[in-house]
């Protein structure tokens, strides 16, 4: 029996600068067959080492066609974070996962999809948007708002244009600077001249839960059922395995039941998570 | 497999000294402080006469306070390289004796929590390479609630054997083919059980099942509806206030199961453990997140999530609710809260009636 809790040894191959105090880091496994078959869904997390530091839990942000390695986009906050932001390229760290349910990509197929995000909250949403660009066609219309602090802190800043051949893409700071053009405020600004087209509607978001709580609102305000508002929540998941009882919200392990859930779901949850 | 003997007292003594030449033996022995389960060197230790429960349950032995998981360690090459303790865990051959029906069940709930799409190798590795030897529950304390939950103060499995005390001897029920191999090779000391055997066994523990359920505590079908209806009830803020938030009650209880995970550096740094940790949901790290976000901030939603996993959660968790009624975390608890006060108040709307214990 292969032991879940051994991470895999993996290293840095690049680390790119995204906004202050957030970088992304492009990991490689190293055993050639365990990362062949490293396959996620967009909205998964993986657990990651940092030998001396301890593991936490990031979502993985790039593309889920893409094999060799992958990506995290991580912004200097706890202990963890601290120790990786101390580690170069070829250093090594240690992967455990992907763990989870990510966004329910069937279901959305055939219609059209607004994603939501806030500040790093768009780190899990990169890969279903690369999913959708990729397979354009099988999806209506598709729109992201994009929401965070300042325009410093406006993380994958050079995939905007080419997202934008695909897809409606529309930003917002909270805290606009003098050569900002585009909208201020917080997200839900951006659903002022927003009305759905039609019944067949998913939207997607993540974010802040200040900022889920009112977008979710925001959404049902606008007609949309709660079976259809999904978002991904985050929580502290240690083990990824529903053992450790640290991530558990309502009953429910957000790490194997989650991290993406629908309204519907967590509703009638006793704790309410949004 | 269903077969009784039994076992004259004074023969226990032979019984337990062969069983040390193939197994460490775990089992009660009484100290200052109580009751504890540890590991024995010699017969005499063993205590197979305390009442109700040890004071500590026999978690630790499965699910250790600190579990340390593997090695970490840099080569000078700057290669790392991983050594996995679980290797460790898995030697050795173990019988645990004593064990009571509600500490059974608990290692039952454990199963359950610990297996299933994913499996814990460590916790997974202890249970198969222990043998439980239970022993039914002739003497309950204070607080203890196991009949009204159905888990004691007998129990129909989960053990390898089980003595049950009759004064000069033990009824012998084995309930595995572990369980029988321990006594096949020892039949010089046992008896075939007659019927009278079983039938004092039986008076015993319906006597016994009785006097618990003489206190009057609410059935256990309405105690998960109860819950439901009264998750945002006044009762939470009086019971999250007295709580001090100390952990005492996870640490004593026989299904709490929540830890965390760290690494502790050695000195060079070059190397170093990771390790697991016993934590609790009444601490307010429990559901920080690297942003400084704390999911259950104020002391009665923490106080709540305990109740509400042991009560209702686990029923969809695991398909039971994970209390077993041994009312350990009623005694250790310094602000006096009874857990089955919680629940009686809940259930009925009323105060409770043990007004001394409040």
């Amino acid at each position: 029996m292969s032991n879940p809790y051994l991470p895999k040894l993996a290293k840095i191959e690049s680390i790119k600068d995204e906004a202050p105090e957030t970088k992304t880091f492009k990991i490689k496994i190293l055993d050639e067959r365990i990362r062949n078959s490293f396959n996620f869904s967009p909205g998964q997390f993986i657990e990651l080492t940092v030998f001396g530091y301890g593991e936490a839990p990031f979502s993985i942000t790039s593309s889920p066609m893409i094999h060799e390695s992958f990506s995290i986009t991580v912004r200097r906050m706890g202990n963890v974070t601290k120790g990786l932001f101390r580690l170069r390229e070829g250093d090594f760290v240690g992967v455990r996962g992907p763990f989870g349910r990510g966004w329910p990509i069937e279901k959305m197929k055939g219609n059209d999809v607004l994603v939501i995000a806030g500040g790093i909250g768009l780190a899990p949403l990169k890969p279903l948007i690369e999913y959708i660009i990729l397979h354009r066609k099988m999806f209506n219309n598709v729109k992201l708002f994009y929401g965070a602090k300042t325009p410093k802190d406006i993380i994958y800043k050079d995939f905007f244009d080419e997202w934008r051949k695909y897809i409606d893409v529309e930003l917002t700071v909270d805290f606009a600077e003098k050569d900002w053009s585009g909208h201020s405020g917080p997200v839900t600004v951006l659903f002022k001249n927003f009305r759905p087209s039609s019944d067949n509607i998913y939207s997607v978001q993540c974010g802040p839960p200040i900022m889920m709580h009112f977008v979710t609102r925001q959404l049902s305000s606008i007609g949309l059922p709660p079976e259809k508002i999904y978002f991904s929540l985050e929580r502290n998941m240690k083990c990824g395995m529903g053992f450790c009882g640290k991530c558990m919200t309502g009953g429910r392990y957000v790490c194997k039941e989650g991290p993406v859930f629908n309204y519907s779901e967590v509703k009638n949850f006793l704790e309410t998570p949004v | 497999m269903e077969r009784f003997l039994t076992i004259d007292k004074g023969l226990m003594g032979s019984f337990l000294e062969r069983v040390m030449k193939y197994y460490q033996l775990i089992a009660p022995v009484r100290t200052e402080k109580g009751v504890l389960f540890e590991y024995i060197s010699g017969k005499e230790e063993v205590d197979l006469t305390y009442s109700g429960h040890t004071i500590l349950p026999p978690k630790k032995f499965f699910f250790p306070p600190v579990e340390e998981m593997f090695v970490y360690e840099y080569e000078d090459s700057g290669n790392i390289r991983l050594y996995d303790l679980l290797d460790e865990v898995s030697k050795g051959k173990r019988v645990i004796v004593g064990v009571k029906p509600c500490d059974i069940n608990g290692l039952l709930v454990l199963d359950k929590v610990f297996t299933g799409e994913y499996n814990d190798p460590y916790y997974t590795a202890r249970r198969k390479n222990t043998l439980v030897v239970g022993l039914t529950c002739s003497r309950p304390m204070e607080y203890c609630f196991c009949a009204y939950l159905n888990t004691g103060p007998s129990i129909k499995r989960g053990f390898d054997i089980l003595l049950s005390d009759l004064g000069d001897r033990y009824v012998v029920e084995v309930g595995s083919e572990d369980g029988w191999r321990l006594v096949k090779f020892n039949l010089d000391l046992f008896s075939e059980a007659r019927k009278d055997d079983i039938e004092e066994r039986e008076k015993l523990l319906i006597k016994v099942e009785e006097d618990i359920r003489s206190k009057g505590l609410p059935y256990l079908e309405t105690i998960e509806r109860g819950l439901r209806e009264k998750f945002s009830d006044e009762i939470w803020e009086t019971y999250g206030k007295k709580c001090l938030a100390c952990g005492k009650c996870n640490f004593t209880c026989p299904t709490c199961r929540c830890f965390t995970i760290s690494d502790e550096p050695n000195p060079d740094l070059k190397s170093g453990k990771r390790v697991r940790i016993w934590d609790s949901c009444h601490f307010l790290s429990f559901t920080r997140v690297a942003s400084g976000e704390v999911f259950r901030r104020d002391r009665p939603s923490r106080f709540k999530q305990r109740i509400y996993h042991k009560f209702v959660y686990s029923i969809n968790e695991i398909g039971s609710i994970s209390c077993v009624g041994c009312g350990r975390c009623v005694e250790v608890c310094p602000a006096k809260i009874n857990i089955m006060d919680v629940v009686k108040e809940v259930t009925f709307g009323v105060k409770p009636l043990s007004a001394k214990i409040g």
